[in-house]
């Protein structure tokens, strides 16, 4: 990739992007709920160029056995990359990377689901990324969010999530693939504005402290954001007439 | 998918009951398939790719073209490999996890029922023979699953294949180079389609849906190409077929086949 | 002044229903002052409790529900029951035979065997243990005949309708006998095929629009048209 970045221009003499977005600018995004037949609850949504399919079970019983909790519910999560979601095409079987996703998403989602009245069960997600185009685990983060409410299970609140960074030396909001490859720093972070709570949150990159202050604040802003569409995918499901007469 | 032990005995005795009659529990007529929907290019950064809906079992396949080495005894034809996964999120029973074996035939069926038609003429994908070809993956996911994976999945992966498009390569040095925006549509010959067929008692339907495929006494899957002819089959299930059962199904295969590559033909005929 | 909302309100997870201090019934959670909406649903606040009335979700035993169940495995004295929940139900052999009794393996399978579809009522359910349940009432027992159907355990009172108006309108025009487990589970019963599978879309239709305006209409409509 390194013969790439001398090419591509992370910003212009007028603050543009290299995809034509201002430094606050997040991708378009959109997202649907219960859109699959099987799943409890489901979720798919295109943020940017990433296409990423949400599918949530239960509370449902736990295998093995040694496995469930006495006291409440658990947590699975289950973060998936197709072989053909990737430039070059990837192994299905699953790589260390998506194994470390998985596990930050789902420390991610623990403080918003209350799974305490369901011991000795699972709730199992999975996050299945179907085209991939630079923060991934942000945009699979707020699909499992819608999933989990479609499913019925009981939450604090929905975590939303975006990913701030810096690329030619300014803080820019939602950070594409280009920037992530040939930027300086890439930071994912998952809110729950309700709690005020940051429940996901890495690095990639280097930063000022004061940088590093700014960074999250700018994208706290881009998660709000992502917070009403996530909300608006369940009002249109659950709440609206739907009549066209 | 895990196997299920209780087979809910009042659904397969009501059924039979509504096969006796001429009917089957959604509707349709013995030998009708469920309506076929399939949009292409849903996955605009891979090289070709489709979503079909079968009823309600839904299937996105994606090809990936890249260069690779041939196989050591067949240096003068590309690669083609086929591969299926049923997605956990697809059914409450998918498990996560090494593929079982009924998700190895079906990745294996749906394979062999393009490759052995010769949909792909891989003799144009060769950059240096015994060197350097072009190997085109086709990847299908089951996002959800309602019975007759082999035939929509297998839909999936040939309308993906037919609006593929394949970069070129120059070789420079030993190594392939990609030269940009000079695409072209993949060399196709043939469209194979697959009809699938199960036996409950007597009976022979048309493209189960995962009620009827839980209570099927046995498979099979046919694979005509367009003149046709029969280029590949599987039967499955713990059962077996009589012959004139399985004249009867390769009639089907051929009748249902060519509606069906109707259908496939109109749909991809906007991505080229 | 506080102001009570006997309005019932669409909320989210996350939502704000009232800082009012009122008993907290089910899907709310109470963070500092503020009463929270767990679940997609109706925030339901009357003059002393606060609760939502959930639009989804997977069903959960309550102690007296009438449910519809399908025998899994016996194990010791008692009968395992997939009631479409992530809870199995048990049913105690005792329940069958008598107090007291210790039948054998053989005898139950006798009674009730793996596959067979029970009607029974929620008899006891704290969550330490897997809920019990009975059909030791004369109305509940071995279901025969019947092709069985699931939705959403939300959508039930929808389908029971007003004093079972709905159900009893579906059953009045297809000649169809409806057994309505209150965990989501269905049993249709007809002898015609045509009222069977005019039935099994009515319940469909319900299951799918069950939020939408005019769906007793629209219900009412199919019915009395000729294909489904």
């Amino acid at each position: 990739m390194g013969g790439r970045e001398a090419n591509v221009v992370l910003l212009d003499e007028n603050g543009i992007r290299s995809d034509g977005r201002k430094v606050n600018e997040t991708r378009k995004v959109t997202i649907k709920a219960g859109v699959l037949k099987n799943a409890n609850g489901s979720a798919y949504i295109e943020f940017g160029g990433n296409k990423i399919l949400a599918g949530v079970f239960g509370p449902r019983d736990v295998h093995p056995k040694h496995m469930s909790n006495p006291d409440t519910g658990i947590l699975r999560v289950r973060y998936h990359m197709e072989p053909f979601s990737v430039g070059e095409r990837k192994k299905p079987a699953p790589s260390r990377r998506e194994i470390e996703i998985s596990k930050v998403i789902k420390e991610a989602l623990e403080p918003a689901v209350m799974l305490e009245k369901f011991p000795r069960t699972a709730v199992d997600v999975f996050l299945e990324v179907l085209q991939a185009d630079g923060g991934t685990r942000c945009a699979a983060l707020d699909a499992a969010s819608v999933a989990l409410a479609d499913a019925g299970i009981p939450m604090r609140d929905l975590v939303c999530a975006c990913a701030s960074g810096k690329a030619a030396d300014t803080l820019i909001l939602d950070v594409n693939n280009e920037e992530d490859q040939a930027g300086q720093a890439d930071m994912p972070i998952g809110y729950m504005p309700n709690l005020g709570k940051i429940t996901l949150l890495q690095l990639d990159g280097v930063l000022t402290a004061d940088e590093y202050k700014k960074c999250i604040e700018l994208g706290l802003e881009g998660c709000k954001q992502v917070y009403e569409i996530q909300k608006n995918a369940l009002r249109e499901k659950y709440f609206s007439s739907g009549d066209k007469d | 998918m895990a196997n299920l032990s209780i087979i809910d005995k009042l659904k397969r005795s009501k059924i039979l009951d509504l096969l006796q009659e001429g009917k089957r529990i959604d509707d349709r007529a013995l030998d009708e398939p469920r309506p076929l929907v399939i949009d292409t290019g849903v996955i605009p950064h891979a090289n070709g790719s489709a979503r079909v809906r079968l009823g309600d079992t839904e299937i996105v396949s994606g090809i990936k073209v890249q260069p690779d080495r041939p196989f050591p005894d067949m240096g003068d034809k590309g690669i083609f490999m086929c591969t299926a996964e049923i997605l956990p999120l697809a059914h409450p029973s998918a498990e996560t996890g090494p593929p079982q074996p009924d998700v190895i035939e079906l990745a294996r069926v749906v394979d062999r029922g393009i490759r052995e038609s010769g949909m792909i003429d891989l003799s144009q994908f060769v950059l240096e023979k015994d060197k350097s070809v072009i190997g085109l993956f086709a990847d299908s996911v089951v996002t959800d699953h309602d019975g007759n994976l082999f035939d929509a999945c297998s839909y999936a992966a040939v309308a993906a294949i037919i609006t593929s498009k394949i970069p070129k390569w120059e070789m420079k040095d030993d190594i392939p180079v990609l030269i940009e925006n000079q695409e072209s549509d993949a060399p196709i010959t043939t469209i194979p389609i697959s009809v699938t067929m199960g036996r409950i008692g007597e009976f022979i339907i048309v493209d189960p849906n995962i009620d009827e495929w839980e209570c099927l006494d046995a498979r099979i899957t046919i694979t005509t190409n367009s003149d046709g002819n029969i280029v590949a089959l599987q039967k499955g299930g713990s059962d077996g077929f009589t012959l004139e059962q399985l004249v009867k199904c390769s009639e089907l295969s051929i009748t249902i086949g060519k509606k069906i590559r109707e259908i496939v033909k109109q749909a991809t005929e906007g991505g080229k | 002044m506080k102001k009570f909302e006997s309005k019932k309100r669409h909320v989210l997870p996350g939502d704000f229903i009232t800082t009012a201090p009122l008993r907290l019934q089910g899907n709310v959670v109470l963070e500092g002052k503020r009463v929270i909406a767990t679940s997609i649903g109706l925030s339901d606040v009357s003059a002393d409790s606060v609760r939502v009335i959930p639009l989804t979700g997977v069903y959960l035993p309550k102690i007296d529900d009438l449910v519809i169940g399908t025998i899994q495995y016996i194990f010791g004295n008692s009968w395992f029951a997939d009631i479409n929940s992530c809870y199995q139900g048990m049913l105690l052999g005792q329940d069958v035979f008598g107090r007291g009794s210790y039948p054998t393996t053989s005898e139950m399978k006798e009674r009730l065997d793996n596959g067979d579809i029970i009607y029974a009522k929620i008899a006891n359910s704290d969550r330490q243990r897997e809920p019990l349940i009975s059909i030791a009432d004369q109305s509940l027992g071995k279901i025969d005949s019947g092709e069985l159907v699931k939705i959403s355990p939300t959508k039930i009172p929808r389908l029971i309708g007003k004093h079972g108006s709905m159900i009893q309108s579906i059953e009045a025009s297809t000649n169809a006998t409806i057994t309505v487990g209150q965990n989501g589970v269905i049993v249709v019963s007809c002898d015609e095929t045509n009222g069977l599978l005019k039935a099994l879309a009515a319940i469909r239709m319900v299951d799918e629009q069950a939020h939408l305006v005019n769906l007793t209409d629209k219900v009412k409509k199919m019915l009395e048209s000729d294909g489904v």
